[in-house]
């Protein structure tokens, strides 16, 4: 390597550089070259080592951390990198490793101290749902029987109706009409009940399950 | 070398070196110069000068010679302040281990 190869390789590594800092440098350094001459070229380049090491020097003394001795630049936090790095790379570990228990530990601690609350009240909460699910089927059954039972009541009793025509004509026309009454609600309850269960079977199915998930979608079992 | 320069040391020498000339010197020649009495890597030097001009412990100017421009550096006002502190601590420094290694207590 010639000292215009060495000073071209020195630019090209100074050239993150701001443009002032760089031309001082490469200026020292063709001053450097011109006055020690042509004859100490070689030596200059071996004793300044590689355009390498020069940015190397050049960059750390504008860093402004470290000191520069006889030895060349030291920086005192770079200066035992064994006792430093590990703490670097060991901080966070440790940190994860010992919060995760902490939290876990106190969320069981939590739960075994509100077992007595949590327990019952969810009972209570599952017991009326059911409750109030059984309602409804009970209601939706109680709606099938009537909207069955009072069609068949009507008729039965439109028959009996036009039995009694003849004989008691006012018996009669009561009887039809109280059995055109219990046709024709019994049409509509069966109606009714036909669309209790197409919206309220599914919903509350649908409310049931989402009450006994909510606990664990909490503990973050399920997403 | 067996001790270690400090930065501190290496500055005071720098400022030494180059108050010596009125007219300011140049790069090379601080090089050639620190050498003789410090062991120091030729790449050493231009930071430390770098840091003694940001500081306003010298300044720069450019003189024609042989055809180019060449770099002088010259010690200012608040650089020979410094060095002047700098010797004052080394007498006291040096003075101080000199009497420890002779083996007189400083009592006597």
């Amino acid at each position: 390597m010639n000292r215009a190869r060495f000073i071209k390789e020195l630019e090209r590594l100074l050239l993150d550089l701001p443009a002032g800092e760089r031309k001082e440098a490469l200026q020292y350094y063709n001053d450097y070259f011109d006055d020690a001459g042509p004859e100490n070229e070689a030596q200059v380049i071996r004793e300044l080592g590689s355009p390498a090491q020069v940015a190397k020097t050049i960059r750390e003394g504008m860093s402004e951390n470290g000191e520069y001795t006889e030895r060349g630049y030291e920086d005192a936090r770079f200066r035992n990198p064994q006792e430093i790095s590990p703490g670097y790379q060991e901080a966070p570990f440790q940190k994860r490793k010992s919060q995760d228990p902490w939290k876990l530990l106190c969320i069981l601690l939590l739960c075994f101290l509100l077992f007595p609350i949590i327990v019952p009240i969810f009972v209570v909460l599952l017991v009326v749902a059911l409750s109030v699910f059984i309602g409804i089927i009970g209601i939706l059954i109680g709606a099938v029987v009537v909207a069955i039972a009072f069609p068949i009541a009507g008729i039965v009793l439109i028959g009996f109706a036009v039995y009694n025509l003849f004989l008691f004509p006012s018996v009669g026309i009561t009887l039809g009409g109280v059995g055109c009454l219990l046709l024709s609600v019994g049409i509509l309850i069966f109606l009714l009940a036909i669309w209790l269960c197409k919206i309220l079977l599914p919903l509350s199915i649908r409310g049931i399950v989402s009450l006994i998930r909510y606990p664990f979608r909490k503990a973050g079992v399920l997403k | 070398m067996v001790f270690n320069t400090g930065a501190a040391l290496l500055d005071a020498i720098v400022l030494a070196v180059v108050s010596m000339d009125a007219e300011g010197t140049y790069g090379y020649k601080i090089t050639q110069d620190v050498r003789q009495v410090i062991e120091i890597s030729e790449s050493t030097l231009y930071p430390v000068l770098r840091r003694l001009l940001k500081d306003g412990c010298l300044e720069v100017y450019d003189m024609e010679y042989g055809g180019r421009n060449r770099r002088y550096y010259k010690i200012t006002e608040a650089g020979t302040a410094q060095l002047n502190l700098y010797i004052t601590e080394w007498q006291s420094y040096a003075a101080k281990i000199t009497r420890i290694f002779t083996g007189r207590g400083k009592d006597e």
